[in-house]
């Protein structure tokens, strides 16, 4: 695996001229981030339906699930919660998992289209590459998952930790999209394929979100399953804020108080998978962008 | 571009020992391409180039010709950076390919074989992203894209999506973007695969305009048609070694030969004058061309319905001579034509891994190689000596 080189131009070139080395890191970063961006603007259609998507869940499940919903709600112990309010989470996971999964999707264009070569045989630092695309990809899941907040709540969703909660339950959004933006770039390195990726975003999605206390309170049965399960951790974090109590389904955790008991640990297991499966993917990305010959 | 004319007629395998050869840092600073002895071995073992020497001046326009498989795209992917070579030193444009990989980037461009351009943006968004990814300063951009947007003729669809171009537009969109950074030396690897004539032709006259303008072009491609019109030199590779450099002309004097094309008169009864003084003149003639002094033993000589088509080395040299011994013989001539090969005859003959006989030794070459200092013997069999009788001193 290569590392990133900043190539400063050494003072011992005997050639007229400092050797041109292009942009700075962040002004890397930046070309990158302008170019995603504006290949969302220019086709805003998969954009869109992500926030009709979760808006669609959000009234199916709420019509499909609603009496038996609640029932399990107060056998749980929920008494009182609205359901519409305990699925948000659910839909802004699968908003969030649905729109990173756009990642890998991109990167499998841009393998296809040679312009991940392009991008390479440029002077820019390919960690700034990345960096930009992923800076794009995390902009519209802050946007997708503010959308499809701000409609759930115009339905009739309530947040109880008010407007803080509510930047704080997308905060929380972000560590999950990372998390599924970095394996779906590892599928797509591996599998460079669109379709693959298709399919894997469902078979990442539906079990995980259903394997996890997203649309109804979890029996013991699968519970061991949960635990190991990262997007639990997104939806116990997300509707602590939501209901503004510790909601933490897997970990009993009391050190912190109220919704920290929820968030800490929630976002401490979802930085730590982050940072694991996100080294992966950086280092398969690192490996195609390097010049050894395979 | 003496220095490396000496060596443009030498193969590799046979002349690695001429000293003109050696890069030195002072002689890397005039080249473009600096390649010695380069080797790329990928994974499974395949060695997709295997010893391959290289220099370009700057501002050259290099053709590298070689079938499909030959290591041409190899090759110009450790120009480019994007490879590393398994052994052997590449330098471009003074800089190592592997130590100085951010400085090679910035001084090149590249435009790759399969059309990378990004569909979804705009023509003159494309060309803003290489800008911004060259690091060609804010202010200076939209000049620079509306120069490139001129030249390669996209001006009126400039801010329309990609996608809807058509494959000759992608590719001079493709073009126009390895070269938002006025670099010194652009690679361009088959870039004309897959195009029509007239979108051919545009993108053409876009290269020559480029390499006018100081650029050094290296090229590779199959067509024959697109190296002769491009370009100033050549190296023809094939499974992963070069096997013949030199101008286009060069290379086709050196394989094809010439042919002479001569018709004679009295063949028509019709039109039957008395300049004939022979029953059969076409048997004649040919009986002529086919005596051993006219083009000597390695000439084919064929018979057509109005005369004789002899292929031979020698055609411009013994032309008149055979003129004058038609005359003697009594034939009439009533015209005469001396035809160059086409450079898909040297290719089909290099790439079907013949190479080509080169021991019939080009005479009126011959004084220039002794002048030259050759350190060869100068031995009375001067027509076995294959490197010798190709150098070529431009």
């Amino acid at each position: 695996m290569s590392t990133p080189e900043i190539d400063s131009g050494s003072t011992d070139e005997a050639t007229p001229g400092a050797p041109p080395t292009g942009n700075s890191f962040l002004g890397d970063v930046r070309v990158n981030f302008t170019r995603w961006n504006r290949k969302a603007i220019h086709n805003p259609t998969a954009f869109l339906l992500e926030i009709v998507i979760g808006l669609f869940s959000l009234v199916l499940f709420a019509a499909v699930f609603g009496d038996v919903g609640e029932f399990a709600l107060a056998e749980a112990g929920y008494g009182g919660v609205d359901y519409v309010t305990y699925l948000l989470p659910a839909v802004l996971m699968q908003a969030t998992i649905g729109s990173s999964f756009n990642s890998g999707i991109g990167l499998v264009d841009d393998l296809q289209t040679g312009m991940f070569e392009k991008t390479t045989v440029a002077p820019m630092s390919w960690t700034a590459v990345f960096a930009g695309k992923a800076a794009s990809e995390l902009l519209r899941i802050v946007l997708q998952v503010s959308a499809v907040l701000a409609l759930a709540v115009a339905m009739g969703a309530t947040i109880e930790t008010g407007l803080p909660g509510a930047v704080g339950i997308v905060a929380v959004c972000l560590p999950i999209g990372v998390l599924f933006m970095a394996v779906s770039n590892v599928v797509g390195m591996l599998a460079r394929d669109d379709e693959v990726l298709n399919a894997a975003t469902m078979l990442f999605m539906f079990p995980l979100l259903f394997l996890s206390p997203a649309f109804i309170p979890m029996s013991g049965d699968i519970e061991a399953l949960a635990t190991v399960n990262p997007v639990t951790y997104g939806v116990d974090a997300v509707r602590a804020l939501v209901l503004g109590e510790d909601v933490m389904t897997v970990l009993d955790v009391t050190a912190f108080g109220g919704v920290w008991n929820t968030l800490v640990p929630a976002l401490a297991v979802l930085v730590a998978l982050d940072v694991l499966v996100g080294a992966f993917a950086v280092w398969l990305l690192g490996r195609a962008s390097s010049a050894d010959a395979e | 571009m003496t220095d490396t004319s000496s060596r443009t007629g030498v193969t590799d395998s046979t002349g690695g020992a001429d000293p003109t050869t050696r890069t030195d840092s002072t002689a890397d600073r005039d080249r473009s391409v600096a390649v010695e002895g380069l080797e790329l071995t990928y994974s499974d073992g395949t060695r997709a180039v295997d010893g391959v020497s290289l220099a370009i001046d700057c501002g050259e326009f290099f053709g590298f010709l070689g079938p499909n498989g030959a290591g041409k795209t190899t090759t110009i992917k450790v120009l480019a950076t994007l490879l590393n070579p398994t052994d052997g030193t590449v330098a471009v444009n003074g800089y190592d390919v592997s130590d100085r990989r951010r400085a090679v980037r910035a001084t090149v461009g590249y435009m790759a074989q399969e059309t990378a351009i990004d569909e979804e943006l705009t023509a003159r968004e494309n060309l803003d992203f290489a800008c911004a990814a060259y690091g060609v300063s804010r202010d200076r951009r939209a000049d620079r894209i509306d120069e490139l947007l001129d030249l390669v003729d996209l001006a009126d669809v400039a801010d329309k999506p990609a996608g809807g171009f058509s494959g000759g537009m992608k590719k001079r969109l493709d073009a126009a973007t390895a070269l938002v950074h006025d670099p010194q030396l652009v690679f361009l690897d088959e870039p004309t695969t897959g195009l029509d004539p007239k979108a051919r032709n545009r993108l053409w006259d876009y290269f020559r305009r480029i390499n006018d303008d100081g650029t050094t072009v290296f090229l590779t491609t199959q067509y024959l048609e697109e190296a002769d019109a491009l370009c100033d030199r050549l190296a023809v590779i094939r499974d992963g070694e070069i096997v013949e450099r030199g101008s286009p002309a060069e290379l086709k004097r050196r394989v094809g030969g010439e042919i002479l094309k001569v018709d004679v008169g009295g063949v028509d009864d019709g039109h039957d004058t008395d300049d004939s003084a022979v029953s059969d003149p076409v048997a004649t003639a040919a009986e002529v061309a086919r005596t051993p002094e006219q083009f000597g033993e390695d000439a084919t000589v064929e018979t057509t319905d109005d005369g004789v088509r002899v292929t031979t080395r020698r055609a411009s040299e013994r032309g008149t001579d055979f003129v004058v011994a038609l005359r003697e013989a009594g034939v009439a001539v009533e015209r005469f034509d001396v035809e160059e090969p086409s450079l898909d005859d040297v290719f089909l003959a290099i790439a079907d891994g013949e190479t080509p006989d080169l021991d019939a030794a080009d005479d009126e070459s011959t004084d220039d190689e002794r002048a030259d200092g050759s350190s060869d013997d100068e031995s009375a069999d001067d027509s076995t000596d294959p490197v010798e009788s190709t150098e070529v001193t431009a």
